[in-house]
């Protein structure tokens, strides 16, 4: 599992490392069923604080993506989580507002900016060209 | 068993006539990484001195695993490791020598840990101290403070002088070895985004104050910058929490404090506002620009150290 934490970040530490593991989940990378690594394991590995990985994947326990069964480890369930959907969702919103903004300021036209979308969407690789789960992961 | 490691109330000290630390109280709890955060001459080493018995309060209270430092200096040390900000150690041992030097004060010095951390550290054990970098003369430091594995470990901002790349092999270290065995850690630092990976909780310390002292997360949630109209600002000064405040023309950015309460202020008022997510430079920054408008007399002095 790849995760990368950006240090000075406006971005809490906990929520770039939760909002990563959901997005690994959603896109299929982290499978159903599979184990992700252990709290003291990921902590030494990201150099971050075992209490701050824990609280993650209670989080994301309580939001149905991660389970942690007693004794083996925590596991990825497969599940999306609504909440999480919803809130994916706005900021994506948030960040098109951004970008038409931008737009604006760059001096192109609505259907300028919509052909480019376009073409944004028609560059994403179909699902059978590509293993699941890479390219668009963030 | 006394739940807090370190317990300081409203401790004074002032070197001739200038107050360095005004009233300062805070808790850390066993078990915890502390960071506490202060830009320089803000009071940092001088506190972290007070808490080892080094320097004489003027008044306050302290009490370190339960330990008065002032009335049982000797018997404190022997518990907690320290590694001071300007550690001199005698410069013609070699690596090797300092270490069997140092070994025999701490009942329970560990060789192998010692060992251990020497070839983590990359440390060369003939060579002599004075030849050793800034790094290396920390990593050292480090060595002699953590080998007698210390229930408390107190380090006087261990950051600096290191790299990159071996601050975040410290910031391992610290949480392999120290939180990983329950250790408590009080550490001084200027940089925020190095402690907030590792911290649990931290304080803001500036001009001898204590500003803040929160866990990072909490922190974060609670201090906001809100940016609105000038006019509506106005209209809620009185009922927000303000840092810092910035004004650009018909528009003003202000940083606050309890976020929550101030949500329900402005969504009460129907006030349009947006709201900014910030870092923890920022919000130390909105802490340390807050409290010197409120006290424009006390212009930062220089921390005079005792010639001792």
């Amino acid at each position: 599992m790849f995760l990368r934490i950006e240090k000075g970040s406006s971005v809490a530490i906990s929520r770039q490392i939760a909002d990563q593991i959901a997005t690994l989940c959603a896109s299929g990378t982290m499978k159903p069923g599979e184990q992700l690594p252990s709290v003291r394991e990921l902590a030494r590995d990201l150099a971050v604080n075992q209490n701050t990985i824990l609280r993650v994947y209670e989080r994301l326990c309580g939001e149905g993506l991660l389970e942690m069964r007693h004794g083996q480890g925590t596991f990825a369930t497969g599940r999306v989580s609504k909440t999480r959907t919803a809130a994916h969702r706005a900021r994506l919103v948030d960040e098109l507002r951004q970008i038409a903004r931008q737009a604006t300021g760059l001096g192109l036209t609505t259907d300028e900016l919509h052909e480019l979308l376009t073409e944004a969407v028609d560059s994403i690789p179909t699902a059978e060209a590509l293993p699941a789960g890479r390219g668009q992961t963030s | 068993m006394n739940e807090l490691a370190i317990d300081v109330q409203a401790v004074h000290k002032s070197f001739r006539s200038t107050q360095v630390l005004r009233g300062v109280t805070l808790q850390v709890s066993r078990g915890k990484t502390f960071a506490f955060l202060g830009r320089n001459a803000a009071g940092k080493t001088t506190l972290i001195r007070s808490l080892l018995g080094l320097l004489t309060r003027d008044d306050g209270a302290i009490r370190v695993l339960g330990i008065d430092p002032q009335r049982e200096p000797l018997e404190l040390r022997r518990r907690i490791g320290y590694l001071a900000e300007d550690q001199t150690m005698y410069g013609w041992m070699r690596v090797e020598e300092i270490v069997c030097f140092v070994a025999p004060f701490y009942p329970t010095w560990d060789h192998a840990l010692a060992a251990k951390y020497l070839s983590d550290f990359e440390l060369p054990l003939r060579t002599r101290v004075k030849h050793l970098s800034k790094g290396q003369n920390v990593r050292l430091g480090l060595v002699l403070a953590l080998s007698h594995r210390p229930e408390l470990v107190i380090l006087d901002d261990p950051a600096l002088g290191l790299d990159p790349i071996m601050r975040k092999q410290f910031n391992r270290d610290l949480i392999n070895h120290l939180q990983g065995e329950g250790r408590t850690v009080f550490y001084s630092s200027h940089l925020l985004y190095e402690v907030e990976p590792v911290a649990d909780e931290i304080a803001i310390l500036d001009q001898g104050r204590i500003l803040r002292q929160a866990d990072t997360e909490s922190l974060r949630r609670d201090v906001k910058q809100i940016v609105l109209s000038r006019a509506a600002l106005n209209r809620a000064h009185n009922q927000l929490k303000i840092l810092d405040e910035r004004i650009d023309g018909d528009h003003a950015a202000v940083t606050i404090e309890n976020f929550e309460r101030a949500q329900s202020v402005l969504g009460r008022e129907g006030i349009e506002h947006r709201v900014v997510d910030l870092n923890l430079d920022e919000i130390f920054e909105a802490y340390v620009a807050g409290s010197r408008r409120k006290s424009p007399d006390a212009v930062a002095q220089p921390e005079l150290q005792p010639l001792i």
